[in-house]
């Protein structure tokens, strides 16, 4: 009945630094001589073959103690989206890479970050639900971060960073429903020195009721003319260590017309948005 | 010496396995360790398993196993050895009984370890002469039920050591039970080195933690965070800690949050595992618990760097903490007092900082190392003397141990009847 509790997966410690790079101190041990395996680092749903800016490697190198780590530079440019963390042993093949664990993830210098440029990066450490090591990366320029929402009756307030650009005086912000390109919502924003603010009155994201659940996306346009991108900018919130705050960052409802509620919250992506439902009780 | 540890389910979370964990592998060094799970669901401890550890189980209730025992018929009759008034008693069975008894009887190890009432109880009335017999008790007597504090009181006589995780747990086994002959001992739980630097005091966050339950009074801490935010709406509040089957406690607190508007200042950040990583994000930490067996969170907080401001609740806090040295003690259920507490060290920078060191340093008392050694004193003590000079030489044994069948017998009627008249079941 005894057995062997070996743990096969590597398992890596990771540490976020101030240039947005990210150090990897893996358990496997190796000598000083000898081949060393690389890390890879895979762009989540990207396709295997081809993709060269899908696959990042890093050379792995002894520490003291026979530990190996590998550092992803602060000057790296990894995509956005989510980055899943192998080891590659010397000979094998990528496809025998194996996933690495992750360990302790020492990333309080990622906590409530104002960086000084216009372009952002963000990599961000952190375990997958079945137990994975992956990098959470966005690349935003221009970029609006929100920040505090407030309530004043039906009416959402949200105040917020932007960076890599300024407001022009046509400056507005969009709601958009997800699947209903027609569907839009205007309001004006205010701000000055690198700041937003704009106040959304909910009841006017529902001239009809609401029968099923209603996602609206928040875009900032800064209406600045020649240089303001076409789509506008996402409104997300992305400066400190939360790879998922959909469940962390939880707003109260509030009624936007009868019978249904309006609910700001943010995506898996850290995205801000609206979400609508009917209201059971209101509806009554 | 071989030490073997009987514990309900080493492969699963929680705070008896992870110290069980944390004390087998500091013994590991100079001793033969063993721990026996009872149950065993899973391939690979949640945990991770302990260095130098040998690992062992009992039942299997793995479904893919070929050796899965969930099946037997035997394991779906109601055990009657393990004490009904242990809270995991519906996991047992005869199965269990008679897989736990195989392996007491047979057991050669200078002292055998158990982690529940329940496990106490087998050993004490299963394991053969010889091993030392220690009884670890890591919640607290006044938590047991009326039943099994009867049934305690009866059993641990054939102990040789009961021990407790606070002084004041221990005072209650030594003026609460009679157990002349048993040696009744504190020892904390130990905490290791946190393998991360420690916070430096400068970020403007609160942290709490522990899984989301009614008793840890986090709706206290919320209300009190209120006052702060009023004073200094710089500052944060993190509590990390999944929900808890018992209630619905998630969504109360969500409740409350909206009401007092702190969405932007309070935050319910889910189960994280391991912990360690998130107390450096901050810079104060707090437990407004109504009641603590130990207080591991506040230990753990300490080895981060985190002065604790918690709440002066049975049993452990006060135990911890040295009030105004490396943290603060509060009242029971007082608001007040924990926003008063919190501002205090928000507002000093320098007695926040001083109270952080102060915290890293008196927290090194419960080094797995340190605390290993006030165990492995007890058991090198005890396993010196003979077994007829401890509590349960072979006069006494057999004489208790028919004293207790007799009992159990008049127990069982007097249950069954209890259970007539409450339920009015059919006897």
């Amino acid at each position: 009945m005894t057995v062997s509790a070996e743990r096969q997966t590597p398992r890596a410690d990771c540490t976020a630094g101030p240039d947005g790079g990210i150090t990897f101190d893996l358990d496997l041990r190796r000598g000083e001589a000898g081949e060393t395996p690389e890390l890879l680092l895979r762009l989540r749903g990207a396709k295997r073959t081809g993709g060269r800016g899908n696959t990042l490697r890093l050379p792995l190198s002894p520490l003291g103690g026979g530990r190996l780590r590998a550092v992803l530079p602060g000057t790296a440019a990894p995509a956005e989206g989510r980055w899943d963390v192998y080891v590659r042993e010397p000979g094998a093949d990528d496809d025998a890479a194996v996933a690495v664990e992750p360990g302790i993830r020492d990333v309080r210098l990622l906590m409530d970050r104002t960086p000084e440029t216009g372009r952002i990066a963000v990599r961000i450490p952190y375990p997958t639900v079945d137990g994975r090591l992956a990098v959470r990366c966005w690349v935003r320029s221009p970029h609006a971060e929100a920040g505090p929402v407030t309530f004043d009756g039906g009416q959402m307030t949200v105040e917020g960073t932007l960076y890599g650009t300024r407001l022009g005086d046509d400056a507005r912000v969009e709601a958009r429903l997800t699947g209903a390109p027609d569907r839009v919502c205007r309001v004006p924003v205010a701000g000055k020195e690198g700041t937003f603010s704009f106040t959304l009155p909910l009841d006017r994201l529902s001239p009809g009721p609401v029968t099923e659940q209603q996602l609206w996306m928040l875009w900032l346009l800064p209406g600045t003319g020649a240089g303001e991108p076409a789509d506008g900018v996402r409104i997300s919130r992305i400066l400190d260590d939360v790879w998922d705050r959909k469940n962390s960052f939880v707003y109260p409802g509030r009624s936007a017309g009868e019978g249904i509620r309006a609910i700001p919250c943010y995506s898996a992506d850290n995205d801000l948005c609206v979400r609508l439902v009917p209201d059971p009780v209101q509806a009554r | 010496m071989h030490i073997s540890f009987l514990l309900h389910n080493a492969y699963g979370v929680g705070g008896t396995i992870r110290t069980t964990f944390n004390l087998a592998g500091a013994l590991a060094g100079h001793h033969d360790i063993e721990i026996v799970s009872v149950f065993r669901h899973r391939d690979v401890p949640a945990l991770g398993a302990p260095e130098g550890v040998r690992m062992s189980h009992l039942v299997d209730l793995r479904k893919k196993s070929p050796s899965y025992d969930g099946d037997a018929a035997e394991h779906a009759r109601p055990a009657t050895v393990f004490p009904r008034g242990d809270s995991r008693y519906r996991q047992y069975s005869r199965l269990t009984d008679a897989r736990v008894a195989d392996h007491l009887r047979s057991l050669d190890a200078d002292v055998v370890v158990g982690t529940r009432p329940g496990l106490n109880v087998q050993i004490s009335r299963q394991a053969r002469r010889g091993p030392v017999r220690i009884g670890q008790e890591h919640l607290t007597l006044d938590s047991h039920s009326y039943r099994l504090r009867r049934e305690i009181g009866h059993r641990y006589a054939l102990l040789d050591a009961v021990t407790t995780v606070t002084e004041a747990d221990a005072r209650a086994y030594r003026t609460g039970l009679k157990l002349p002959g048993v040696r009744i001992e504190a020892i904390a739980n130990s905490v290791p080195e946190p393998g991360i630097a420690p916070a430096d005091g400068d970020s403007k966050w609160v942290i709490a933690a522990g899984r989301l339950h009614k008793v840890k009074r986090y709706d206290l801490l919320v209300r009190a965070f209120a006052d702060v935010v009023a004073v200094r709406p710089d500052w944060r509040l993190r509590i990390y800690g999944g929900g808890d089957a018992t209630g619905n406690e998630r969504q109360t607190l969500l409740a409350l949050i909206g009401e007092l508007g702190l969405y932007n200042h309070v935050f319910l950040m889910g189960p994280v595992n391991p912990l360690e990583a998130e107390w450096p994000k901050g810079a104060i930490a707090a437990v407004t618990s109504d009641r603590e067996s130990f207080g591991m969170t506040i230990v753990e907080a300490m080895r981060c760097g985190l002065p604790v401001v918690a709440t002066d609740c049975p049993h452990g806090p006060r135990e911890i903490i040295e009030d105004g040295t490396d943290g603060r003690l509060v009242p029971v259920g007082d608001t007040a007092a924990v926003a008063d507490a919190l501002l205090g060290l928000i507002g000093d920078d320098e007695a926040r900082h001083r109270s952080g060191r102060a915290a890293l340093a008196a927290s090194q008392r419960f080094d797995p190392s340190r605390i290993a050694e006030r165990h492995e004193r007890l058991f090198t003590e005890l396993a010196s003397r003979a077994p007829r000079d401890r509590s349960h030489g072979a006069l006494r044994t057999t004489l208790h141990r028919a004293r207790g069948t007799v009992l159990d017998g008049a127990y069982a009627l007097r249950y069954k009847a209890a259970d007539v008249i409450r339920k009015g079941k059919p006897a």
